[in-house]
């Protein structure tokens, strides 16, 4: 090929690599981390699938599974064979069964089970930034942030539906309100503090 | 560090202090570099902050790649995310003498292929020379169209070919690390990125001669 073909690739290989809307939001990176430590870690079945790759079935060998666990199915349930007797109903009164109590419980929102809330902060002069609100009672310990190598800090943490009222700790010296968040309006201390609603799921 | 007391910290505003700078927050990862390699291996022994760190320094390498084999931003974005995740907790199954980029792209490019075929098996009307909304390219009018026309070109090769094109020309992968990456034989893939560059370079001369 020629030079000026070569060249051309050249092009198109530096168009590739420059491409503007391929530069990421930093944040987005605090937020697949979230994603990341919040995911639950899959099955032994899941990972040993993913480790050995499962051969792909054939057409043919797929529809005698399907077949066979289709005959299996109706034997249990009582279609193919002997059907078994039916449960008595209930004469009268309230069902108290199983079913009924975890299809409203699933359906129903929890107000008191936590929320995962994640927070970030840029700050790429920090030594370390803990979070600090009413949920850790104000504490510099209990919710310390995690540093990437971008100078932003994240944590995730479980929160109570409702207003949270929360700064951050810089340094163990510093404290600051999130300059991204909205200011809580009671400067309790003299100064506000940031505030995010936390919403039940 | 103990609890708090407001009396003993005062407040100070953090840009005063000098906090919260404003320069690019991220750190490419050029092609063809490679990261510490005891990153992974930390990050596998449980050490977050090095599994942060993994995840900041390819983070843009890998957005880059997902998004010009699926074409769009949020596809992207899900592929990239998916395939951290997975990395994250498979972590256990990554050799110790092996390298880290190569087995990412791995998860990352059958994440990639997924998502297309899923989008293929759901679109129903697709325009030959069709391009998904990336946004505008910036620039002068003649480079505005010569991007456009590359993506164009891009987005209507074989899934393979432009796979193994972006590996090679864009990720800057030896094609012993892109046969690890995609499972295919080193002769196959010479074949794919031959024959996709055939096809950029026959359509974009078009455009140079324009130009």
């Amino acid at each position: 090929m020629s030079r000026e073909v070569d060249r051309l690739i050249e092009r198109v290989r530096s168009t590739l690599r420059e491409a503007p809307e391929a530069v990421p939001d930093p944040r987005l990176v605090a937020q697949l981390l979230s994603a990341v430590w919040a995911s639950p870690k899959p099955s032994m079945l899941r990972r040993w699938l993913d480790a050995w790759r499962v051969p792909a079935f054939s057409a043919v060998t797929a529809t005698v599974v399907a077949g066979l666990a289709l005959f299996a199915g109706f034997v249990t349930r009582g279609v193919i064979g002997e059907r078994p007797a039916p449960e008595p109903l209930a004469a009268s009164g309230p069902q108290t069964g199983e079913f009924p109590v975890q299809f409203a419980a699933a359906t129903t929102i929890d107000e008191a089970a936590p929320v995962l809330t994640q927070f970030v902060l840029n700050d790429a002069k920090a030594e370390r930034v803990s979070l600090v609100g009413d949920f850790n009672d104000w504490s510099g310990a209990a919710t310390p942030l995690t540093r990437l190598d971008s100078g932003v800090w994240t944590v995730s943490v479980p929160l109570p539906a409702g207003r949270q009222v929360y700064a951050f700790l810089i340094d163990g010296t510093f404290l600051t309100a999130d300059p991204r968040a909205p200011k809580s309006g009671d400067a309790d201390y003299g100064r506000e503090g940031s505030v995010v609603m936390v919403f039940p799921r | 560090m103990g609890r708090v007391r407001f009396g003993d910290s005062p407040w100070r505003e953090a840009e005063v202090a000098g906090h919260f700078s404003r320069t690019s927050l991220m750190t490419d990862t050029l092609p063809g570099t490679s990261i510490d390699p005891t990153l992974p291996l930390r990050a596998k022994a449980g050490d977050r902050q090095a599994f942060a760190q993994l995840v900041d320094l390819l983070y843009p390498r890998s957005l880059r790649f997902a998004l010009h084999m699926v074409g769009n931003r949020e596809d992207a974005e899900e592929a990239v995310q998916d395939t951290f995740v997975r990395v994250y907790h498979h972590l256990g199954q990554f050799r110790d003498d092996a390298r880290f980029e190569p087995w990412l792209f791995r998860i990352l490019a059958n994440r990639c292929r997924s998502l297309v075929e899923k989008r293929r098996r759901h679109t129903t009307v697709i325009q030959y020379g069709d391009v998904p909304d990336r946004g505008g390219p910036p620039g002068t009018e003649t480079e505005r169209d010569w991007t456009e026309e590359v993506y164009r070109i891009l987005a209507t090769l074989p899934l393979e070919q432009k796979e193994a094109f972006l590996l090679r020309h864009v990720e800057d992968m030896a094609y012993e690390e892109i046969a690890a990456v995609t499972g295919v034989g080193l002769s196959a893939l010479r074949m794919r990125v031959k024959r996709a560059c055939d096809v950029l370079r026959a359509r974009l001369s078009e455009v140079i001669r324009d130009e």
